[in-house]
């Protein structure tokens, strides 16, 4: 291809959001962003004005943080969004709070409608301002059931599901590749 | 559009599915009716859910491969590349050359297949019987030549962590080729029966138009995306496996009617059998499995892998936590996002236009429902 890669950061960052670059080879994203749930909706609101189409998005449930919590409900929502004219993959992510509730952005994207009703089903997730947040792929009856949501035997904290960050070679792993090399 | 008044008495509710024979697979439309005007369709989903994410967190890596044939069984080989794609991104495997051309050859042989079976059932939808008879002749082709080397006809578990279950021989190659030649000439069948024939640009010309925004709005991809003139494939716009050394095209279309998403998938058949050649032309000798441990385990942090199915972008996300079992696996499948747009799109239609419409997006229900 031909055409030159734009580089959204910068468009990003300006508007006050917290984002990183990432390596796409090892994560199949460019760049990361955390949003709190205020930012929601000007987030997405900036990215469909920069041209970007939904790609999906998803709950993850991980242990709230200890000592955290009365706010923390160790769900977050997860957004994904993508170009049409050039490789570029934005991850956005959002801690939900205690009260469950995330904005939602189903009339800036009009398909998250069914992406966040998906992820209510699933992870019990409350899109305010959803016009119509009723069960999709499960059943109505099972409307308080959440089979994604993890057992407290599986639950894992958000660091141990996080990329570590890289830890530098030692100086003794150094002089033996040196010895070997 | 409507052209008659508002009869607020001829109002009446209309299920369609979910055993309706156009709505391909158990998909139950709720229209709001006045007359013959659809006001407002709203699909309900979930009838064949199996929560295939829940089964992909809960068991080794491994373990879930039979389950992404059983997403999109109408082509599969894609989710198997898809799948194994995003472990051995996070694992960090390499892959032999062999191996990825095969992966390529059995995806787009996979691929013409599936867009075979819409082609006819498509057009069993607009009421003409013969088509399906002669894309069903030309799928059977390939559902032999595939089950010569998987194992099976329709759920494929053919790619492997690391490669393919097992090499391809002389007799697959040759019958491949014989197929690619077969089917070139059928194509002239098909122009001759359907594409020119006015009965059928009568039911599928300006019907269903997706504009560029609407598509963005909605996150649409593949054919249904193309046939609005934007020019994305995942093969070309995020070039995974060995696609960059193949030269094809991305067929677009001009407005995006049912015409255009037809004609994009029928020329698109073209380009696969393009690659296919190639392929098979450039098939490198060597290896066509890396050595692979046999616990696989997955670096905490999450990965994305997006490829092109039949029906668009298919994303696996997955966030690892260190074990060999996937912490959460999300699947984006493409006919989710493509049917999203359904009430938008067929507000104030024709009942018959529906029937079009939804062919024309050619859905997989089990794909949607996961």
């Amino acid at each position: 291809m031909a055409k030159p890669n734009k580089d959204y950061k910068n468009d990003f960052f300006h508007q006050g959001f917290d984002s990183a670059e990432t390596d796409y080879h090892q994560r199949g994203y460019h760049l990361e962003i955390v949003l709190n749930v205020n930012q929601v909706r000007k987030f997405a609101q900036i990215a469909y004005d920069l041209g970007f189409y939904i790609v999906f998005v998803a709950g993850l449930h991980v242990r709230p943080v200890e000592g955290n919590d009365k706010e923390c409900s160790g769900l977050e929502v997860v957004y994904q969004f993508a170009r049409y004219d050039q490789l570029y993959r934005i991850k956005a992510r959002v801690f939900v709070p205690k009260s469950l509730k995330v904005p939602s952005i189903s009339d800036i994207y009009h398909g998250a409608d069914w992406h966040e009703r998906e992820t209510r089903d699933f992870f019990g997730v409350i899109f305010d301002g959803h016009p119509n947040l009723k069960p999709l792929l499960l059943a109505e009856e099972d409307s308080d059931f959440h089979p994604l949501l993890k057992e407290e035997t599986n639950l894992k904290s958000l660091d141990e599901v996080s990329w570590q960050p890289e830890v530098p070679e030692t100086t003794e792993k150094k002089a033996k590749a040196e010895t070997e090399g | 559009m409507l052209e008659t008044e508002f009869q607020e008495h001829n109002r009446f509710f209309l299920n369609m599915g979910p055993q309706h024979p156009s709505t391909h697979g158990v998909l139950l439309i709720v229209l709001e009716m006045e007359g013959e005007y659809v006001l407002d369709p709203q699909p309900v989903l979930g009838f064949i859910h199996r929560m295939h994410e829940k089964m992909g967190e809960s068991r080794p890596c491994q373990g879930f491969m039979p389950n992404t044939a059983r997403m999109d069984y109408v082509c599969a080989l894609p989710y198997n590349h898809g799948y194994v794609s995003l472990i051995e991104r996070k694992a960090g495997i390499e892959v032999p050359k062999r191996a990825e051309y095969i992966r390529v050859i059995t995806s787009e042989l996979n691929r013409i297949a599936s867009h075979l079976l819409w082609l006819g059932a498509y057009l069993l939808d607009l009421g003409a019987f013969t088509p399906i008879l002669y894309g069903f002749d030309d799928r059977e082709h390939i559902l032999d030549i595939l089950e010569s080397v998987t194992g099976s006809r329709l759920t494929y578990c053919y790619h492997r962590f690391g490669g393919v279950y097992q090499d391809i021989d002389d007799k697959f190659i040759e019958a491949t080729r014989a197929f690619v030649k077969r089917l070139r000439k059928r194509y002239v069948i098909y122009e001759k029966l359907v594409t020119k024939n006015i009965i059928f640009i009568k039911r599928t010309e300006n019907i269903g138009i997706v504009s560029p925004d609407m598509a963005l709005r909605y996150g649409m991809t593949g054919p249904n995306l193309r046939g609005s003139g934007i020019a994305y494939d995942i093969r070309k716009n995020e070039p995974y496996s060995v696609y960059p050394e193949f030269d094809f095209e991305i067929p677009v279309g001009q407005q995006g009617d049912c015409l255009d998403r037809y004609m994009v998938r029928v020329r698109e058949i073209e380009q696969s059998l393009r690659i296919i050649e190639q392929a098979l032309d450039r098939l490198p000798d060597g290896p066509i499995r890396a050595k692979v441990p046999k616990n696989i385990k997955l670096t905490p942090g999450d990965c994305n892998f997006a490829v092109e199915a039949a029906r668009g972008e298919l994303s696996y996300y997955l966030v690892g936590d260190g074990t060999g079992t996937p912490y959460r696996l999300k699947i984006r499948v493409p006919s989710y996002s493509n049917l999203s747009c359904l009430p938008e799109l067929a507000r104030g239609i024709l009942l018959p236009d529906l029937v079009s419409i939804l062919g024309s997006f050619d859905l997989v229900i089990p794909e949607i429902d996961r």
